[in-house]
This record gives C-alpha cells, sequence and structure tokens, in this order.
C-alpha cells in the first residue's frame, strides 16, 4: 500500500465550559486505510470525530484532507468535503420507513419534482442486500430489531460517495456473525480507496479489521501506530494504562433459594413456551442473535409488555407484573439496552439521571433531599469511574460510556434482588468492563440473582454460571458456564443445532 | 515505542481556548437566563419610553392584570413540560366561573362557592387527564374537544349571557388589599412559589420532566407514567380553578360567552417566552414567571402609548416568534 495521506488534523484544541476535552491532538489518516481511534471512556474520540463531521468547532487547530485546508464549520460542508459520520447514538426516526429514514434529507425526486418512491426503494435493497441485512425498504423502523437500526445508521452513510467513513462504535449493538458482515464490506470499501476511522472497544476487532491505531488518553495523544506491529496488550496498556486478563471469573456458591421462576411464559411471535429459574448469587445469561426475542421476554418480566401468557413466580409467589413499577416493587431491576432510546433521560442532569428510580429514597416529607442525591452521586462516581466535570450537567452531554455507567448506576441505587443486564456494556472501555464485570459478580455475591443478556458470547462465557441460548423465540438449549463454548454457542444460536434437554 | 503521527506535538498552548471558553460561559448564561435578561431590558426599555411606567400604581396595575393568566400560565407549563397540551383553559375558566356563582347563590355560601369552583377544576382536568393517559388521544385533539365542550355547557346554564354573584362578601376575595398588594398578586405570586416547589424539589416534579423528555425510558424508569400524566392535567385544572375565583370575583360575574376567551393563547405564548420546549421535558417554572410579566409589560406599554387595541395582537405575535427564534439558536 502506498502511503498517501488523506486526512491529516494538526493539534486540535476543544474546551467546554472551560472544561478541557481536547489538549490538542493530532491525527493521521491515509488513503484506503482503516484507522482505530482508540482511548477509554471520555478520552475525546467522539469528540475529536465531531470536529471533524463539523458538529462541533475546535477552539484550535487545523484539518487537511489532501494537503487542502478545509473548515468544517457544519455537518454540510464536511459531508461535502467527502466525509461521512456514523455516529455512536443511533439517530433513526422510528415512526418513518427503512427508506425513508435512509433518504431523510437527500431524497431522490423524479423530473416532476415528486418523491421517486420506487428509486429509493430500489437503492435502499441493494445497499441493505450488500451489507447483508433482509429487511424490506418499506418495513417501519420502529419495528425493527436494534442490530437492524444499527445497520439502517451505517447504510445511510455509505449511499452517499464519500472518502472517508467515521464509524463511532458500528458495532455497538450488533452480534458476532452481524459484524463480520460489516467486515466484509469495509474491506471492499477499502479495495476501492475509501479510508475509514474506526472507533471501537472491541479489541478483537481493532486487530481484525484496522491497519494502524491512535490512541487517546484524557484528550491527548497517547501514542499511535501500526496495529499488526503491536500486541493487543500494548495497545490496552496504552489506553488504560494497565493489562487487563480475559480469564473466566471465579464465582461464590449459589444459594438455595429460587429468586425468579418463569413457567411456559410465552407471547405470540415474541417467544414461547420460556422455562428458567434463577438462584440467589447465580449469575445466569442469555444469548442469541437478532431477533431471538431475548429482550422481549426480559421485558415481560419487567412488566413493560403486558400481553403474556404463563407465570411468574417471585420468591415462590407467582406474580402478576403489568407495569415495572410493579416489577420494582417485586425488587426486580431491569438496566435496557440501547440507551438513547430506553433509558437515558437527556434534559435531566446526570445526578438526577441515577436517582430517578429510587425517587423515594430521596424522600423527606414530600421534598427531594438533593444533597443525598449529591453524596450518592459521588459514591458511584468513585466506585463506577464516571468521568464527569459537573454532575448538573445534563446527561447527554457525558461520553456514550460514561451516559452507560450512569445507567448501571441508576440501578443499582434502586437496589433490587432480581437484576436484569440487558447489553450491559455497550460502549463501555476494556478497562471499565472489567471493572463493571467484578461489580456485577459482588452483587451475586451478595446473594442478588443476575440475569445478563448479551449477544456478545466471550462476555456470557466470562461472567455466567448458566447460559442459555434462545432461537427465533424459544430457548433452544442451555450449558453449564464451565462447560461450554462459542462454538458451542454458536451452533445453537444460530439454529444449525437444536436441542431442548440440558447439556451439563 | 510510540510512533507519534504527528512530530510537532509539543507545540505551546495557544490563546483560542481560553476566548473559545469564555464565548462557551457566555452562551451558556444565555441559554439558561435568557427570560430575564429579556425581561430587564423591556423593563428599562419600557422605563425609558414612558415615565409613568415605573410608578408604583401602575406596577401594581400590571401585576393585577397579569395575575388571572399567570396562575393559568403555571398549569400550563407544568403540561407543556410533561410533553401536552391544554386548550381548555380559557373555556374551563368560563364554565368553572358559571358554575361557581350558581353554587354561590344557591347556598349562600362562599365556602360552598369555592370548593364548588376547586372541585369542578380538577374533575374537568382529571377528565382531560384521563382522555390523554387511558384513552391515549393526543393532548392537543382531547383539550381542543373539551374546550368547545365546556365553552358550550357553559353558554347553555347560562343562557348565553352573564350571571352574577349574590353573595356580598365574594368580591372581596379579588378586591381586598393587602398592605398596598391586591390579594390576586398575592395568590399568584404564592402559586408560582408552590409550583416552583412542585417541579423543582419534588418526586412528581421530576417524574413530569423525565415523561416530557423521554416517555419509553421514564416507563422502563418504572414511573407510573398515566397516574403522572393524569395528575398534570389535574393540577392544570385546579390551577384554572383558582383563576376562576378570582375572575368571578373582580365583576362579581361571569361571562359565558366572553370570560376566559384566548386564555389559552396568552398562558401558551407566556410558557413559550418562557423559555419551556413545545415538545416538553425542558424550561422553568421561573421563566413562565417573567414571561408573563413580559406580556403584561408589554400590553402595559402599548396602553400608556395610546397604541390601538387591534394592532396589540399582532405586536404579541411577533414577540412569541422572536422569542422562539431566540431560543432555538442554543
Ligand atoms: N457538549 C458537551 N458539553 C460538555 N462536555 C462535553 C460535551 N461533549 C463531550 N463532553 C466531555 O468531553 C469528554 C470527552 O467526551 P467524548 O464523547 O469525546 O469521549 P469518547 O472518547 O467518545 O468516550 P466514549 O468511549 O465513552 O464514547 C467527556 O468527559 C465529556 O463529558
Ligand atoms: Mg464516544
Amino acid at each position: 500500500m502506498e502511503n498517501k495521506v488523506y486526512l491529516e488534523m494538526r493539534n486540535i484544541k476543544k474546551s467546554f465550559n472551560g472544561v478541557k476535552v481536547l489538549k490538542g491532538v493530532s491525527l493521521q489518516v491515509q488513503k484506503g486505510e482503516v484507522h482505530a481511534l482508540l482511548g477509554e471512556n471520555g478520552a475525546g474520540k467522539s469528540t475529536l470525530m465531531n470536529i471533524l463531521g463539523g458538529v462541533h468547532q475546535p477552539d484550535s487547530g487545523s484539518i487537511t484532507i489532501e494537503g487542502r485546508d478545509v473548515k468544517m464549520s457544519d455537518p454540510r460542508e464536511s459531508k461535502a468535503n467527502g466525509v461521512s459520520f456514523i455516529h455512536q447514538e443511533l439517530n433513526v426516526v422510528p415512526d418513518l420507513m427503512v427508506y425513508e429514514n435512509l433518504f431523510l434529507g437527500t431524497e431522490i425526486k423524479n423530473k416532476f419534482g415528486f418523491l421517486h418512491v420506487e428509486e429509493m426503494c430500489r437503492q435502499t435493497a441493494d445497499i441493505l442486500g450488500r451489507l447483508g441485512v433482509d429487511i424490506h425498504p418499506k418495513s417501519y423502523v420502529r419495528e425493527l430489531d436494534n442490530s437492524y437500526k444499527q445497520f439502517i445508521e451505517i447504510a445511510k452513510s455509505l449511499l452517499h460517495k464519500s472518502e472517508l467513513i467515521i464509524m463511532d462504535e458500528p458495532t455497538s449493538s450488533l452480534a458476532d456473525h452481524e459484524v463480520e458482515r460489516l467486515f466484509t464490506f469495509i474491506r471492499n470499501l477499502k479495495e476501492t480507496g475509501v479510508s475509514i476511522i474506526y472507533i471501537s472497544h472491541k479489541l478483537k476487532e481493532i486487530e481484525e479489521i484496522c491497519d494502524r491505531f491512535t490512541v487517546l488518553r484524557d484528550g491527548e495523544l497517547a501514542g499511535a501506530g501500526i496495529v499488526k506491529e503491536f500486541k493487543l496488550d500494548q495497545i490496552t496498556k496504552l489506553m488504560v494504562g494497565k493489562a487487563i486478563s480475559n480469564e473466566r471469573f471465579e464465582h461464590k456458591e449459589i444459594q438455595d433459594t429460587v429468586l425468579l421462576e418463569v413457567n411456559n411464559l410465552s407471547t405470540e411471535g415474541l417467544y414461547k413456551n420460556i422455562n428458567f429459574s434463577v438462584k440467589a448469587g447465580e449469575v445466569v445469561g442469555f444469548t442469541g442473535l437478532a431477533g431471538d426475542g431475548r429482550t422481549e421476554l426480559f421485558e415481560s418480566i419487567f412488566g413493560y409488555r403486558k400481553k403474556y401468557t404463563g407465570q411468574i413466580k417471585v420468591r415462590g409467589q407467582v406474580l402478576k407484573i403489568d407495569h415495572p413499577q410493579k416489577a420494582v416493587k417485586a425488587k426486580i431491576g431491569f438496566v435496557p439496552k440501547n440507551r438513547k432510546e430506553n433509558a437515558i433521560i437527556k434534559d435531566l442532569s446526570v445526578i438526577h439521571n441515577m436517582s430517578l428510580s429510587s425517587l423515594s429514597k430521596f424522600n423527606r416529607n414530600g421534598l427531594l433531599d438533593q444533597s443525598l442525591e449529591r453524596k450518592r452521586f459521588r459514591y458511584y462516581k468513585d466506585l463506577l469511574n464516571i468521568k464527569v466535570h459537573d454532575p448538573n450537567i445534563t446527561i447527554d452531554k457525558l461520553s456514550g460510556g460514561n451516559q452507560q455507567k450512569v445507567m448501571l448506576a441508576k440501578w443499582l441505587e434502586a437496589d433490587p434482588d432480581i437484576l436484569i443486564f440487558d447489553n450491559p456494556t455497550q460502549g463501555i472501555d476494556v478497562g471499565a468492563k472489567q471493572e463493571i464485570y467484578e461489580q456485577i459478580l459482588a452483587l451475586a455475591a451478595m446473594g442478588k440473582a443476575i440475569i445478563i443478556l448479551s449477544s456478545e458470547a466471550p462476555e456470557i462465557l466470562r461472567l455466567c454460571q448458566r447460559i442459555y441460548v434462545m432461537y427465533q423465540g424459544e430457548i433452544v438449549s442451555s450449558f453449564n458456564g464451565n462447560r461450554a463454548t462459542e462454538d458451542m454457542i454458536m451452533s445453537y444460536a444460530t439454529g444449525a443445532k437444536r436441542e431442548d434437554e440440558q447439556i451439563g | 515505542m510510540n510512533r507519534l503521527a504527528n512530530p510537532e506535538l509539543k507545540e505551546p498552548a495557544k490563546q483560542g481556548s481560553a476566548m473559545g471558553s469564555a464565548k462557551s460561559r457566555l452562551t451558556w448564561i444565555w441559554s439558561e437566563y435568557s427570560v430575564i435578561i429579556a425581561f430587564v431590558i423591556i423593563f428599562i426599555l419600557a422605563a425609558i419610553v414612558s415615565p409613568r411606567f415605573l410608578d408604583i400604581n401602575n406596577q401594581l396595575n400590571i401585576l393585577m392584570q397579569v395575575s388571572i393568566i399567570g396562575i393559568v400560565a403555571l398549569g400550563m407549563t407544568v403540561v407543556m413540560l410533561s410533553g401536552g397540551i391544554d386548550l381548555s383553559v380559557g373555556s374551563v375558566l368560563a364554565l368553572v366561573g358559571v358554575l361557581t356563582v350558581l353554587a354561590l347563590n344557591a347556598t349562600g355560601s362562599i365556602l360552598v362557592g369555592i370548593l364548588t369552583a376547586l372541585a369542578s377544576g380538577v374533575i374537568i382536568g382529571l377528565l382531560n387527564g384521563l382522555l390523554v393517559a387511558k384513552g391515549k388521544i393526543a393532548s392537543f385533539i382531547a383539550t381542543l374537544g373539551m374546550m368547545a365542550g365546556a365553552r358550550s355547557i357553559a353558554l347553555y346554564i347560562a343562557e348565553g349571557g352573564s350571571i352574577s354573584g349574590e353573595v356580598s362578601g365574594f368580591t372581596a376575595i379579588a378586591n381586598t388589599e393587602l398592605w398596598v398588594i391586591d390579594v390576586p398578586i398575592i395568590i399568584f405570586i404564592l402559586m408560582a412559589v408552590l409550583v416552583y416547589m412542585l417541579m423543582h424539589k419534588t418526586s412528581f416534579g421530576r417524574h413530569v420532566y423525565a415523561l416530557g423528555s423521554n416517555e419509553k425510558a421514564a416507563l422502563l424508569s418504572a414511573i407510573r407514567v398515566d397516574r403522572v400524566k393524569i395528575a398534570v392535567y389535574s393540577l392544570a385544572g385546579l390551577l384554572v380553578s383558582v383563576a376562576a375565583i378570582i375572575e368571578t370575583s373582580r365583576l362579581n360575574s361571569i361571562s359565558s360567552s366572553s370570560s376566559g376567551m384566548q386564555y389559552e393563547l396568552d398562558a401558551i405564548a407566556a410558557v413559550i417566552i418562557g423559555g419551556t420546549r413545545m415538545t416538553g421535558g425542558r424550561g422553568k417554572v421561573i421563566g413562565t414567571f417573567f414571561g408573563v410579566l413580559i406580556l403584561g409589560i408589554l400590553n402595559n406599554m402599548m396602553n400608556l402609548m395610546n397604541v390601538s387595541p387591534h394592532l396589540q395582537g399582532f405586536v404579541k405575535g411577533a414577540i412569541i416568534i422572536v422569542a422562539v427564534v431566540f431560543q432555538k439558536r442554543e
């Protein structure tokens, strides 16, 4: 590959409200390479990309594309300079159809000035087909699974001819095989000379797809290099300052009390005949591919979905849970996936997001004890290492990973006995992931029942004592965590194999 | 081992960032306090244009004139923060007024009159809330229906005209002064403080903001979203009934055809000028308070300057649009 520099960002500085977020960062991307941009949560990756994408203006510094000085004064300008941006948080409009989302703002019109629907649908089907995604261009986005929404975001950026594509955590809600399809696509793009800036906290992906990397740390450049010349450990160390182990966690003893038992739970079209139980102190995992129904299953158990048949028993008592409030009364907690849609209250401050599900704790004669709220937040800030300068700012100002940590804090504060985590480490950096896993295991050791939903097999394998694999709404297999392997999980998750009795 | 992509990294810091942060702090102050700044500017302008403006009697007069709309606008703020809107406030004010006078005249008891007002206001608000929360009807439609319905019933009961109170003490409510301040002003300020406390210091307020900002996330946070909505509209109804008591008491009569006419527009205008976002989740009670005062000063100024009453609507409209344009800029 010839080393032709495509993009150069030099000495970029940016502060928000007097807090220095980027302290003179430089980044160089070559033509036709996949360049990994790495760093801890809050290191400044998204901010740097927002500057390149014209969302924010730098306080100082320069950007050149193929030697030309450019000024990205707004997102349109950036697009005109050949830059596409896949944002960290999904921006799809749920009430529009797939093709309408793809062409939002760039609709194709026919010669009479009317929308050229067929052409847009054709192009939509074409691009989704090339990404290996099978959805109808005229289905409504609100009815789609999360990973499809992420693919729509990706497809949107591919529609327009661009020379540089920024992918800010494009795989945070994709399953492994979907990631593979994305990578095939990225490789094809590379062939045609497109450069890609790839942000991810999944080091396996970096190793697989990226050519060179740049690491940011606290808004400064911590290092850069060629991926192949470094071991992943070294890169991790650059990012978080320490090596991270990948070993399975040791578990404490499981107690005999069954906290949650589910019998024959079914909802037409979502999942059927679900049976399982979780004991105090146990960590149970549910995994599968998109559309396996696990999220819907636990949304029902949490009372968000009401129309189900079958039985939910909490501590041996049959409960009719038809509202999340009732679930919380029964001491069930649920950290939903896709925080932007399901969890973040973007107009409330960081502290107020943390306390939202446990306000009764802060109630003093009808008024909220705000100093207690601050105190509790400081506790979680230290515990989970939440990076925030002023917790009174609205939560959307936090970096993605730090928003996720606040959501975890919110449910830790609610202190349930049964805690369901759906994709809990979405957007969390490798170092913090380790700490969060340790927190989760500490909860189990305290006698809580933990349920983890994840499409990342390694995460499930490291954490769980029992693993259920779901396929198209059914539990097709269950494993003892010690004996399971990624391949075993995959063969059941893809429907290649199925067997209803238990192994191990 | 770090192959730095750029060798000239250790360049000394430039001045730019310090200047940038000062600027961003300024925009922050502007976005947080723009209503108050606008209020101060308009206040000073009014004082320059018309010397009579600063007269204490004129000041109290302004406050007196805005107190009724102000109380209605407080309720509207809560509804709009929750992501809804209440178009029925004007008609409901007329209906509650009519019912109050009827109860007053029938029993001769001021207390019964007041209780009738409060109860009917809450019940109508509750009805709005049920339509929105349980009937899943868009608040715009539900309260538009209530607007037409309530006005019609008020007209029917009063046979299209006004009805007057026959109990002597009732007018004292709106026409008494404590020291030099009229009671309606005191009630308005008191209500503003109470609604402020409710929205910023209690769980209910937190729930309303959460609901207006992201309803699904609020539900998944175990908030009883339906109940919060019902409570929001009931509270708005309650505040309308307080305003109705003052309105009726002031002239000792209520007109089924003209009382409360277009109050919803003035209330919504005050809320918007006060910086509350139309789609909910963002805004402040203090903002509405100053929004109401701004509207009051503009009216007063135009009266002092003898602007034709027919043109006053135009000026008000322009101000609302300017206010919204400024908010959009953040
Ligand atoms: N609009 C804003 N106002 C104030 N602070 C901000 C704003 N945007 C970002 N920040 C701060 O800048 C820092 C860097 O955030 P950024 O989103 O760039 O991190 P990141 O590297 O993308 O992290 P993550 O991996 O969690 O996504 C954070 O501490 C964040 O709080
Ligand atoms: Mg980010």
